[in-house]
């Protein structure tokens, strides 16, 4: 079970992983709702696991990616993007990140993607 | 011609027989007495290890044959390679997504893909998927990264036990196009117009996509229970969903609260 921060622009999708998250054990260390308050957040709260959107103001999240990477070499990054973006994440496997889900996504699903990339 | 053993059904019971496969027909011998020519084939459909087989000549026949994985693999491939229906050759990624994450060791297979009345197959040297027309839940003509390049592919994804799984086709883009629009008219029952929902309705539609229960999508929305109903019975009534289980709400009588007051006292005492 790790502690982990939800980077997403929406309300919405921040509740439901914090909703699926919360029901598979995890602990929540804290949200953000755009890249520079990701990386700002990761600072201050050393999360285990990040799950960080894709499109999101401010500072995207390839780019937040590379900010936290920067922080932390051994940041464990799982980025979420949506249908249609899929191209997105050789980017970001590339830029460190640790696994990837797609939006829309099934609770299990990202459980279990979570449990590898927590245990790698 | 090559016979292997298996059952086939008639007259509503299973009888073994030795299956003749040959290049161009199936024979059964009695007492089914039949013979199935590859190119009348109009339908193939696998449950579990049952293969049902239509063909069309003057009348629709279906024929169900049950037999090991490798001697329906065999069949499969040689009934989906000359079957009557539509055909191209093509590369294909099946699974490449399941519930939302992408399948790690999935690679692209070379080999064709086949759409008949009830499935699309991929039939690749290693194995045949089918994806029933009745599951699909998505088609799309979308970009994927293939060898450091975005490139055109059909998405096609579908349910399979509960779980959205997608498989990608890749071929020359006007090729891809027929593919594509071929796919929407076979499956255009379950076309919307995408106004049925509101913006409530569609997140709600969402977190049950997710796996979430009734009492979650309540808190998460905060909205009562009679609005998430009246939201479930306009999805149910669209067809978008299914009921699955009814819960019930309850509360203690007079006898139950004394119970639990009594159980209670005995276990501090």
């Amino acid at each position: 079970m790790g502690k982990i921060l939800i980077v997403d622009d929406t309300l919405f999708m921040r509740t439901l992983l914090k909703n699926i998250l919360f029901s598979g054990g995890h602990t929540i260390a804290g949200e953000a709702g755009d890249g520079e308050e990701a990386v700002a957040k990761y600072k201050e709260l050393k999360p285990d696991l990040v799950t960080m959107d894709v499109v999101m103001p401010k500072m995207n999240g390839i780019e937040a990616l590379k900010g936290i990477k920067a922080i932390d070499p051994n940041a464990r990054v799982v980025m979420c993007t949506a249908v249609g973006q899929e191209q997105m994440v050789k980017l970001a496997i590339k830029s460190g990140a640790k696994g990837y889900i797609v939006k829309p996504f099934q609770a299990p699903k990202v459980l279990e993607e979570v449990k590898n990339v927590l245990a790698s | 011609m090559k016979e292997v053993p298996a059952k086939v059904e008639h007259n509503n019971t299973w009888v073994v027989v030795k299956l003749g496969i040959a290049e161009d027909r199936i024979v059964i011998p009695a007492p089914v007495n039949k013979e199935i020519l590859y190119k009348t084939v109009v339908d193939v459909a696998e449950k579990k290890n049952i293969l049902i087989v239509t063909a069309k000549t003057d009348t629709e026949t279906a024929v169900k044959i049950l037999s090991v994985d490798k001697v329906l693999a065999i069949l499969k491939k040689l009934i989906l390679g000359s079957c009557n229906a539509y055909r191209l050759m093509a590369y294909f990624m099946s699974p490449a997504i399941r519930g939302g994450v992408m399948i790690k060791d999935a690679q692209w297979e070379k080999g064709s893909v086949v759409v008949v009345h009830s499935g699309i197959w991929f039939v690749g040297q290693a194995k045949q998927v089918c994806v029933p027309v009745t599951e699909v839940a998505a088609i799309e003509l979308t970009k994927r990264e293939v060898q450091g390049k975005p490139t055109d592919v059909v998405r096609i994804d579908h349910l399979e036990s509960g779980e959205v799984v997608s498989s990608m086709v890749l071929c020359p883009l006007s090729t891809l196009q027929v593919l594509y629009n071929f796919l929407k008219e076979t499956t255009k029952s379950m076309d919307m117009k995408g106004t049925e929902l509101d913006g409530v309705d569609q997140q709600v539609a969402m977190l049950i996509y997710s796996g979430m229960d009734s009492h979650a999508i309540e808190n998460m929305l905060n909205i009562p229970h009679k609005q998430l109903d009246a939201i479930y019975d306009k999805i149910l009534k669209l067809g978008l969903a299914e009921v699955v289980t009814i819960r019930r709400e309850v509360q203690l009588t007079t006898k139950g609260v004394r119970y639990i007051s009594d159980a209670t006292k005995s276990q501090t005492n």
